[in-house]
């Protein structure tokens, strides 16, 4: 590259000049001015590609007074070049020498701003590379606070943090391994870089424990906490076949044992069982606190009771019913999320909970907290709601454990609060299924729960065995659910013997001819009714001319949709009318069994 | 190993059930006589082991000991047993069968399933842990009077060695100020069941606070023991048991007793009033336009009052989430923005403060009150910030000594 001479005498020049200007000058005598004819001449120095003779300059013993006032403000100029030399050229070499000299001789609270500032002035794809490129240097400064470092840390860390959260999480594999933005790079760089002052607040909780160690501990919390929501909340945490050292995994690893170290780690995870705080001011705090840590305290709880990490640490003495209480709330902010990391990760800390479990060993009273009453009803919500299938299996897979965990009145209270509040045919024809399973347990057993027979029983029921608006309810869609109860009526008429009625059906049986099959039967005669006249229609209107005169349109994803031909309206209106005959038919059944019974019991009692 | 087969030859068999699932033999006997009860909290180091001999887990290993409340199922059964009979610096040995420990389901990654647990556990101290509940005779069942229900319980109050109550009395949980009886025992009852017997510590917070009772002689801030013996409950109903017509009603009349506990100052119980409100109503969806209007009024007058009872307890940051809702319902309310600036000065926010008083005036330019809390703030910023700049300046000069050494 062809060195214009003028040049050359001019950058380096005026920094020798600014250079011997200050060495005859006292520290105290340094004046703004010296300061920014100092840096342009560095940075001059810099972009011209004189780095070498910068370096020279700043090694120079004499000139260590003003490299430690004025070097700082080198910083910017000097990440800039590192970043446009490529990695081979000496040039790149001797700028990293020159970030090294500072970092050792500067005044560190200046450096330290200065580097910060660097950081923060970042984006994009240029964030991982700068905070790599400035961790070893951060870390140097930060140690020669010696006593005072702890805010100093706690702000660092924060800042790299808060430039670190706006990036993407890699997801799948191809994410992980291409690693595009380097973040899973910078993650574990930054746990190395913290190493040095994990270290120091366990050396000195071993001796007595000063008021600055608190505070460092205190940052280094604050850290882990940060980590937790970010990046490992929405990270994806299984094991990834291929790939061998699972970034996040490591990462995950890391900070529960930086958790450990500073003794933080059970006490989090069991976070209510701190016992009650003393005074008022703390009470403050400690709500402050839970509120904004929700998210990672749900991400610690995950980590420990799913993956496993740092388990070894905990108490295996734990009762699981407790255990299912700990995490409750956990999960219940867990399911609320609708990104899939996140809410899968709720989805299996509540299995892996429910899985130590014995079945009809959880208490009912726990429904007496709210989060147990809350989460089953969040379960249903991402049974019903959520876009992706597999997350819908897995919550319906879910809510039948958490059933079958239950003592009876438990489940008995859970199928009166579900159907109560889901507002969805398919889940209440699911709860009846399972009312109907627990009947048939209940007739079986040699003993007999008083939860499903009897008067608790009828009263169930009454939620049961009827139609939500009368004649009036839809019946398509609440076919589900109306199947599902005609499913269990049957099935009692054909179980409990009108003598023993054992059940309480028989007793119940004018009632519930009145609230379900009497409407039923009109509800039925109607929509067919309807939908035959319907069908009638569509065909004489198809014999006329094609109009196009459509009442209203549908539009999916920015299109329009076809209208709908006449045979696929045909079809849809006699698939009803076959759901219709499909009610009738077991309805028939049904009262064809009840009239059976009831005349071999008159019979008998003739 | 030598000692679980010792165990299985001639250890007591603890269990209520005689069925043998629970194995103990005492290696060293305590140096007191007292057990702990139920509800205490109890400190023991404990070393256990797998059948194969394998140790799976050491109190000692985490250098401190494992700390619990007794008999709340908080531990597997086997410890709530063996605990409760262990006396205070007692060494046992402790078999147990799966159907005490963790059964068929085991506990990922440690236990397996259907595996016999061997400890050695050794009971350091126990203590009384707020409201102190000491069970002298176990209730029956598992179900609690909830906030609402209707009680029926045998009360005698202790203050020192001063008895000044004693009574039965039927009331509603919390609304017992109504009949004297401190916010402690309403907290209490919740977690008591039918039948029960017992001991109550309560802390002055808990107990007639700051006004003490004159009544009975009882001075500010003093503590107080209760014997309470629940005979009978009647729980209240749950929220989602309730139509929105009941929980309009019900609104109403609870909206009117709060208000009746405010005026008292008695500022805990008001909470729970005003908090019915809002579990009752905040999430209730179907309403018709009616209903609805009605259920905004209530629910803002509560997050209002709420806001109030918060202030005067010092809680500040429920005062302000409070206040958040109110203004979500009604956004220029004036009670709502002066109430959620007051809380957010005293917690030392003094921007955010004079934001919410400056939106105070815009709405009620009258406002004087207003006025004058803006001076405060602006007062305040500047302590502060003058105490900032005396801090910073000595860190820098500090450095500066330092670097020139």
């Amino acid at each position: 590259m062809p060195e214009e001479p003028s040049q050359t005498i001019m950058a380096v020049d005026e920094l020798q000049a600014i250079i011997q200007r200050c060495q005859i000058l006292e520290e105290a005598d340094f004046k703004g001015e010296d300061f920014n004819l100092f840096q342009v001449a560095g940075q001059k120095c810099l972009e011209d590609g004189y780095a070498a003779q910068l370096l020279e300059v700043i090694q120079n013993e004499k000139n260590k007074v003003i490299v430690k006032n004025m070097g700082w403000n080198l910083i910017s100029p000097l990440v800039r070049c590192i970043f446009t030399y490529k990695q081979q050229d000496d040039k790149r070499e001797h700028c990293l020498k020159i970030l090294d000299q500072l970092a050792q001789l500067c005044n560190p609270k200046e450096l330290l701003l200065g580097l910060l500032e660097q950081i923060e002035q970042t984006s994009g794809e240029q964030v991982c590379q700068t905070v790599l490129l400035l961790l070893q240097p951060l870390q140097t400064v930060l140690l020669k606070l010696q006593h005072k470092k702890a805010y100093s840390v706690g702000l660092s860390l924060a800042v790299i943090m808060n430039q670190l959260t706006p990036l993407p999480v890699p997801y799948t594999k191809e994410q992980i391994q291409e690693d595009k933005l380097g973040l899973c790079q910078c993650c574990h760089a930054v746990v190395h870089f913290a190493k040095p002052f994990v270290n120091e607040v366990v050396k000195n909780m071993e001796k007595s424990s000063e008021y600055n160690d608190v505070e460092l501990k205190e940052e280094l919390l604050k850290f882990c906490m940060k980590s937790l929501e970010y990046p490992l909340l929405t990270a994806q945490l299984e094991q990834l076949e291929g790939i061998e050292e699972h970034p996040f995994r490591r990462f995950a690893t890391e900070i529960i044992d930086i958790l450990w170290d500073i003794r933080e780690l059970v006490p989090l995870v069991f976070l209510h069982r701190k016992g009650k705080s003393p005074d008022w001011e703390n009470r403050e705090f400690v709500d402050i606190e839970r509120k904004n840590s929700a998210d990672s305290l749900a991400c610690l709880s995950y980590l420990v009771f799913v993956q496993h990490f740092g388990i070894d640490h905990f108490p295996v003495i734990f009762g699981p019913s407790y255990l299912l209480q700990c995490n409750m709330t956990h999960i219940e902010v867990l399911l609320k999320r609708t990104e899939e990391s996140v809410l899968s990760k709720g989805l299996d800390l509540f299995e892996s909970c429910l899985l130590r479990m014995e079945d009809d060993s959880l208490l009912h009273q726990y429904l007496e907290f709210r989060d147990f009453i809350n989460v089953p009803q969040d379960l249903v919500k991402v049974m019903t709601l959520c876009p992706m299938e597999h997350l819908r299996k897995k919550s319906l897979s879910i809510l039948q454990l958490f059933i079958d965990k239950f003592d009876a009145e438990g489940k008995y209270t859970l199928f009166r609060c579900l159907l109560k509040t889901s507002n969805h045919a398919g889940v209440e024809g699911y709860i009846i299924k399972n009312i109907k399973d627990q009947i048939h347990l209940s007739l079986t057993k040699v003993c007999d729960s008083i939860w499903f027979t009897g008067h608790h029983l009828i009263s169930l029921l009454d939620l049961v065995l009827l139609l939500p608006e009368g004649a009036e309810t839809d019946l398509l869609q609440n076919s589900d659910r109306i199947m599902a109860s005609l499913n269990l009526l049957r099935y009692l008429v054909i179980k409990d013997c009108e003598s023993d009625n054992r059940t309480g059906v028989w007793a119940a049986l004018a009632k519930i001819e009145q609230n379900f099959l009497k409407p039923l039967h009109v509800g039925l005669n109607m929509s067919k009714a309807h939908y035959e006249a319907e069908i009638k229609n569509t065909k004489e209107n198809r014999r006329e001319a094609h109009s196009s005169n459509t009442v209203c349109s549908v539009t999916v994803s920015g299109e329009k949709m076809p209208a709908m031909t006449t045979e696929m309206q045909l079809q849809v209106l006699h698939s009803a009318l076959f759901t219709f005959d499909l009610i009738e038919s077991v309805l028939a059944r049904v009262e064809e069994l009840i009239e059976v019974k009831i005349k071999a019991g008159m019979d008998d009692n003739s | 190993e030598v000692q679980a087969a010792a165990l299985a030859e001639h250890g007591e068999d603890i269990t209520p059930a005689r069925d043998r699932g629970v194995l103990k033999i005492i290696k060293r006997p305590g140096s007191e006589d007292e057990s702990p009860m139920i509800g205490d909290k109890v400190y023991v180091h404990y070393k256990g082991k797998l059948a194969n001999g394998k140790k799976f887990d050491s109190s000692r290993d985490r250098n401190e000991p494992f700390v619990f409340s007794l008999g709340k199922g908080q531990v597997i059964k086997a410890w709530d047993i063996g605990v409760a009979t262990m006396k205070k610096g007692e060494i046992c040995y402790l078999l147990c069968k799966p159907e005490y420990a963790y059964g068929s389901a085991g506990s990922a990654p440690k236990i397996p399933s259907n595996a016999t647990l061997f400890f050695e556990a050794s009971e350091d101290l126990f203590e009384d842990g707020g409201i102190i509940r000491r069970i002298k005779r176990k209730g029956e069942g598992y179900s609690n009077p909830n906030e609402g229900a209707t009680v029926e319980i045998r009360l005698e109050g202790f203050c020192g060695s001063t008895r000044f109550d004693c009574r039965d009395v039927k009331f509603v949980v919390g609304e017992g100020e109504d009949h004297d009886i401190p916010i402690g025992i309403d907290k209490a009852l919740e977690k008591m069941q039918r039948g029960e017997h017992c001991i109550l510590y309560l802390g002055p917070r808990y107990g007639f606070g700051e006004g003490g009772k004159p009544k009975y002689g009882i001075q500010p801030n003093a503590e107080l023991v209760y014997e309470v013996t629940l005979k009978s409950f009647e729980k209240a109903k749950e929220s989602w048991e309730m139509d929105t017509k009941e929980k309009l009603e019900q609104a109403a009349i609870v909206k009117e007793k709060g208000t009746m506990y405010f005026k008292e100052g008695k500022y805990l119980q008001a909470v729970i009033q005003y908090g019915k409100i809002v579990s009752w109503l905040e999430m209730e969806y179907g309403l018709s336009e009616k209903e609805s209007k009605a259920s905004d009024s209530f629910l803002l007058a509560a997050f209002l009052n709420l806001a109030m009872c918060y202030l005067k307890l010092r809680e500040y940051t429920k005062a302000v989430e409070c206040c958040d809702k109110a203004l979500g319902l009604d956004q220029d309310n004036e009670k709502g923005l002066y109430r959620r600036g007051e809380a957010r000065l005293l917690m030392n926010e003094f921007e955010l403060a004079k934001c919410d008083f400056q939106k105070v005036l815009e709405v009620n330019p009258q406002n004087k009150a207003a006025k004058s809390q803006i001076s405060v703030c602006q007062k305040k910023t500047k302590e502060h910030n003058e105490r900032d700049r005396r801090i910073y300046a000595n860190m820098f000069t500090k450095f500066a000594e330092r670097d020139a050494k």
